[in-house]
């Protein structure tokens, strides 16, 4: 009779419908091999099943970031918090998205406040340590500073014929130099500003030393970075430019710029 | 939700048994894509990582601390991403950072950032190429195929 009991047991859990626990775990192998699609079809009939689920909740914030969904990310990282204040991951989240809106003091409580419990979760540490030294960037156009050394002759720092949206910075993000309009250049320097200091705590981390020069490449356009610790240059031309005329005329213009600004390269 | 909140550094919803994740084909296909690059000569590490930070296939040097590293790639994705957009630029793709010691890949891809680390020696051209055929083929599991040169020269 037992027996009779454990085979019906068996055969009968093969063919109930998962719990909500379950489709969470399937949903959370799927998102680690990068099947997103899945996972979410999973964490949706995980959560009409139990409707506040943290974990459910916390699954359907990753995923939506995974398809680059802020505003949905937030909201759910938000009701995990609803549930549980000092959940260290959603705190991470919820300060990633603040990073990314360029909204540095709602970051830094996100992740003091998950180091404050769990002083070990190295994410959280990595991002901390990132922006303890940043000035904010994301401070509206007008309201940030100013920049206060040497006036530069605007016509000794023309870019070439393809070359726009040059700009140059400082690594705290004040605007030295722009080609474009005040509001615009404000805009471009704090992406400008925020690229450089990622990629110099990237950098840092993978051991590889001191940010010197990038390229980023979209559909359209190509930009090309020079830095040093205090200063920061970008110039952008057309998705077709050669790399090597572009690394070229860069260094020109950072030279151009250096000696306007009476610092030694 | 379960009363204890997910410790970092544990998977959300319980422990992933790597068994399972190795079934997958997408997940053969990352592992692949990240081999083919640390083949490269003077290559010394790589990562795929999703936009919200999760390492989804990783080889980097014991030295390195992969979480970190991740969490770092991955904002640094989104900033080029997000911040493209604000700017009304075109669609991010591929970005380098050399610095005094090596020089780091990044790209981007349906399911995050597939990132390579190379040393102060490494061929930039033939990285570039390399990423670039696999964001493709990356492309090519999700949707439409990139152009790709056939050789790194044509780049």
């Amino acid at each position: 009779m037992r027996l009779l009991a454990r085979i019906w047991e068996a055969i009968t859990s093969i063919t109930r419908p998962p719990n909500a626990a379950t489709l969470f775990r399937r949903a959370d192998l799927y998102r680690q091999e990068g099947r997103f699609e899945e996972a979410a079809e999973l964490v949706a009939q995980g959560l009409r099943l139990q409707p506040n689920n943290g974990v459910g909740h916390l699954l359907s914030a990753y995923l939506h970031l995974a398809f680059r969904q802020i505003g949905p990310a937030k909201a759910e990282f938000q009701t995990v918090l609803g549930v549980d204040p000092y959940h260290p991951r959603a705190l991470l989240g919820l300060a990633r998205i603040a990073l990314e809106e360029r909204d540095l003091a709602a970051c830094r409580p996100f992740l003091d406040k998950a180091l404050q419990y769990y002083p070990d979760f190295p994410e959280a540490r990595a991002l901390q340590e990132m922006v303890a030294g940043w000035a904010d960037v994301g401070v509206p156009a007008g309201q940030r500073p100013a920049y206060a050394g040497p006036p530069l002759a605007m016509e000794r720092l023309k870019p070439p014929a393809a070359g726009r949206e040059f700009v140059l910075t400082q690594a705290d993000g004040t605007l030295v130099f722009s080609q474009q309009g005040d509001k615009d250049a404000e805009d471009l320097a704090a992406h400008v500003t925020q690229v450089y200091r990622i990629a110099a705590a990237t950098l840092a981390r993978a051991g590889l030393g001191a940010l010197r020069r990038g390229i980023v490449q979209a559909t359209t356009e190509t930009t090309f970075f020079r830095s040093n610790d205090r200063l920061i240059l970008a110039l952008t031309f057309p998705q077709d430019v050669k790399i090597g005329f572009g690394l070229l005329e860069t260094d020109k213009m950072w030279t151009n710029s250096l000696r306007e600004l009476g610092v030694r390269a | 939700m379960s009363a204890e909140p997910v410790p970092p550094g544990q998977p959300v919803a319980g422990t992933a048994p790597l068994a399972a994740a190795s079934r997958s084909s997408r997940a053969r296909e990352f592992r692949r894509i990240l081999a083919e690059m640390l083949r490269i000569d003077r290559v010394r590490g790589g990562l795929v990582v999703a936009a919200d930070g999760l390492v989804i296939t990783s080889s980097v040097p014991r030295n390195i601390a992969i979480e970190p590293l991740a969490a770092l790639t991955a904002t640094l994705g989104r900033e080029l991403e997000a911040g493209g957009d604000r700017l009304k630029r075109s669609t991010f793709h591929t970005a380098l950072f050399s610095a005094d010691d090596g020089t780091l890949f990044l790209g981007a891809c349906p399911v995050g950032f597939v990132v390579v680390l190379g040393d102060r020696e490494v061929n930039v051209g033939l990285v570039q190429w390399a990423l670039r055929k696999a964001l493709a083929t990356l492309e090519g599991t999700w949707g439409a195929r990139d152009q790709v040169p056939a050789t790194p020269e044509e780049m």
